[in-house]
């Protein structure tokens, strides 16, 4: 029997990505199977790769006036908190009260130059500096969307690499649990900027053309930009304000490698690992799972970990996993990505709409994944899994229902 | 630690830390601590701060290597080894799959990151250091934490403008009270740097004493310190039940609520959190700000009067606001209070933050807070 007070649900979904602003624009687009990877020369001198960009009018919200208090990074969440809250069918005073756990690794660093590294004083001195360089704490993200909104309840933010907009999520469902606010906007936000762009490129870790993930011909990344915010609450209080549930948050676990730096452990073991305790925790097996969005980002090494993490979470199920990566349609977006991912994964369950990874013509030979590539596949999905994992090991698995259990 | 939680109880059972006073296992012995001349970059006249002296970190933790690793990460390194050793655990003992790590910072590690930047001005954009830019992830000294212990639970980098401590200690207790974790290492902490010190310059926020060689005064500004603070936590029970433990079992403190909220009424809150009645209360303060004019402080005497024990003023007398409220427990802890004491940490935004980023959070009249209950065995 379903526990009201323990069943954590979505009531409002907002979204900042290259396709817009909204979950509509999102939906739209990627049904249609477009691709905002394009070719970018722009954003450093002597760089020359794809990328995905939002386009600037969409992050007027914050732009004038006190713009230097926010970073792109800042704007994007803010944005994307807003549309969820019109999402949600409230005025931004129902959520006076809530939380707000923000994930992002990039920050304000999107405002600030080499100059600062060079000369401090001077740099703080010039026009708007000081201001710029407040903004640089990945802490300020989740304080721009408190602000922005009036919201006044704990407020915290997660910065654990490629997983940190999951993981956002999945802390959140245990603050929810242990009552520290009613209602908590979770989510992540990165934007694009020279700083993560060169180090990406030093570690030969992009692929100069658009992506293939989990193709056996990978080559690599490519970054994007976004945020996506979830509205989540208990089933209690969403009935009780008669809310619209637009999912529920069946299973959350987060495990880490301990194995390298950057590298996934090879047989994607800690992958694996979350895989089972979210299902544990669902009360769901393999079989009950209908489609996984994959962390999938085309570097050689994630790929092959990811599709060894399935085989062996997935081993029981009786016929393959349908898996795809949705970074094809607008590259990695870093601490958004999880975030974004599960907003796809939400969009999925209420659409019946399986998005197939693009540019995937010879995937990894891996008979337990049914990789979706081609056309969209329509079918009820009661159970979907989104899958993220980063830097330094860390892994999140978020399992999403269209109902309680 | 909130209204909701089950009903499983969570000990501090291990403490290590690196600070001004230098890596330390479990409680500081109390002693003066003067303010360093900073010499690291150079400067027109004196500039002074409450740093971490150098040290060889294998020296410390026997086969430890910290090679082109961020001090952030060296110190977490450093400073989770001795908490462990603290609480006795034998690590090859437990299932490492179940431990957890918890890491809350401001700043992250900005050593290499301006060493990024700089590459980047000699270098272009394109000529970066390919091993430099993963260890300037803010998440990077958590990631060593599990990597070198083998730990594979829940890896987490928090950071709140304020309260970057409190939230990973409650976040961190949720995952042990959710069974999502069985032991926890909570990590808080920030180095500083030249960048950081001409930032808090330019807003105005360091003491006068920091440019002179005058005792630190009460009010003005603060002085900047950093180090890094890592407590061990367990459910109540735990340690004394696992095989390792020695023939003892210490628990330094038990987590008995905890709350934060970025304005509201903390008065109000935290006296529902003491449940009406104050006896035997000391309160730690964790804000930048000195004993006199933490906001805390004005709080504390709202609630329990004047009879309330406001610690720790060895912290205050050596500047350690800085480092974090962490850091402000293991003083207060160190400081002896008597068994049977309830210990409140405190520390709010309205007028002074820890981290002093931005403007204060919340509308008008509100104050940003975060308050820990523990009970002292």
């Amino acid at each position: 029997m379903t526990d009201i007070h323990k069943t954590i649900v979505v009531t409002g979904v907002g979204v900042v990505s290259p396709y817009g602003i909204g979950l509509d624009s999102l939906q739209a687009g990627m049904l249609a199977g477009t691709s905002c990877l394009a070719p970018t020369k722009d954003l450093y001198p002597g760089f020359e790769g794809t990328t995905a960009q939002v386009e600037a009018r969409g992050l007027a919200l914050l732009a004038e006036g006190s713009s230097s208090r926010y970073s792109r990074t800042d704007r994007l969440a803010a944005v994307a908190a807003q549309d969820a809250v019109a999402n949600s069918g409230c005025d931004s005073s129902t959520f006076r009260e809530s939380g707000v756990v923000m994930a992002n690794t990039v920050g304000g660093l999107t405002e600030i130059d080499t100059g600062i590294a060079q000369d401090p004083a001077a740099w703080f001195r010039r026009r708007g500096g000081l201001l710029r360089g407040a903004s640089y704490p990945f802490a300020h993200v989740a304080d721009a969307v408190g602000e922005h909104l009036g919201i006044r309840g704990p407020r915290c933010a997660i910065s654990v690499a490629c997983a940190s907009g999951a993981m956002a999520i999945a802390l959140t469902a245990n603050l929810l649990l242990d009552g520290a606010a009613p209602i908590i906007l979770a989510g992540g936000s990165d934007a694009l900027c020279p700083f993560t762009l060169s180090g990406f490129n030093s570690l030969q870790a992009l692929d100069p053309a658009p992506c293939c993930p989990f193709d056996q011909n990978r080559k690599g990344l490519n970054l994007g930009e976004g945020s996506a915010v979830l509205v989540l609450e208990t089933l209690a209080g969403a009935t009780a304000r008669k809310a619209n549930v637009l999912a529920v948050l069946r299973g959350w676990a987060m495990t880490n490698d301990a194995f390298h730096p950057t590298a996934p452990q090879q047989q994607g073991s800690g992958l694996a690992d979350c895989m089972r305790l979210s299902m544990e925790m669902a009360g769901v097996s393999g079989d009950e799972i209908g489609y996984v969005n994959a962390h999938g980002t085309g570097t050689p090494l994630n790929d092959i970990a990811e599709a060894h993490a399935y085989e062996t979470a997935f081993r029981r199920r009786h016929r393959p996993i349908p898996v795809s990566s949705t970074k094809s349609y607008f590259g990695h977006c870093l601490g958004a990505a999880g975030a974004l991912e599960a907003a796809i994964t939400i969009m999925a369950i209420r659409s019946g709409a399986l998005l197939p990874t693009l540019r995937l013509t010879d995937p990894i030979e891996s008979p337990g994944v049914d990789w979706l590539r081609g056309e969209v596949k329509r079918q009820p999905l009661p159970l979907a899994m989104s899958v993220s994992a980063g830097f330094g090991g860390s892994n999140t698995v978020l399992i999403f229902g269209s109902g309680p259990a | 630690m909130t209204p909701n939680s089950p009903d499983v109880a969570i000990a501090i059972t291990g403490i290590g830390s690196v600070s001004p006073y230098g890596p330390i296992a479990g409680l500081i012995p109390p002693c003066p601590l003067e303010p360093s001349a900073i010499t690291a970059w150079t400067s027109a006249g004196l500039r002074r701060a409450f740093l971490v002296k150098p040290f060889r970190p294998a020296s410390v933790v026997p086969g430890l290597k910290t090679r082109r690793l961020d001090r952030l990460s060296v110190w977490a390194l450093v400073a989770s080894s001795l908490a462990i050793k603290d609480a006795a655990i034998d690590l090859s003992q437990i299932d490492r799959s179940r431990v957890a790590v918890v890491f809350a910072t401001a700043f992250g590690c900005v050593d290499l990151t301006e060493a990024f930047y700089l590459s980047a001005a000699a270098n272009g954009w394109s000529g970066t250091d390919p091993s430099t830019f993963p260890e300037t992830l803010a998440s990077a000294p958590a990631s060593h934490v599990s990597l070198f212990h083998g730990l594979r639970g829940p890896n987490i980098t928090v950071s709140n403008k304020a309260f970057a401590g409190e939230s990973a200690l409650i976040q961190a207790a949720s995952l042990l009270r959710h069974g999502q974790a069985d032991l926890a290492v909570v990590l808080a902490g920030d180095a500083l740097t030249q960048t950081v010190y001409e930032w808090y310059e330019a807003a105005g926020l360091l003491a006068p004493a920091c440019y002179n060689s005058d005792p630190l005064p009460e009010g003005g500004g603060f002085m900047p310190s950093e180090g890094i603070t890592a407590l061990v936590l367990e459910p109540v029970g735990r340690r004394e039940a696992r095989s390792d433990a020695r023939s003892y079992a210490r628990s330094y403190a038990r987590l008995h609520s905890g709350r934060w909220a970025a304005g509201g009424q903390p008065v109000e809150i935290i006296r529902q959190m003491l449940g009406g009645s104050v006896p035997n209360l000391t309160i730690c303060t964790g804000d930048g700000a000195p004993c006199a004019t933490s906001p805390t402080t004005a709080l504390a005497r709202e609630i329990a009067g004047d009879g309330a024990v406001i610690i720790p003023p060895q912290a205050v007398a050596a500047g350690l606001a800085g480092t974090g409220a962490l850091f402000h427990l293991i003083l207060a802890l160190s400081g002896r209070p008597k068994s049977g004491q309830a210990l409140l940490l405190g520390t709010s935004s309205g007028t002074t933050s820890r981290t002093s980023l931005g403007t204060s959070s919340g509308t008008a009249g509100d104050r940003g807070f975060a308050a820990l209950l523990l009970e002292l065995p």
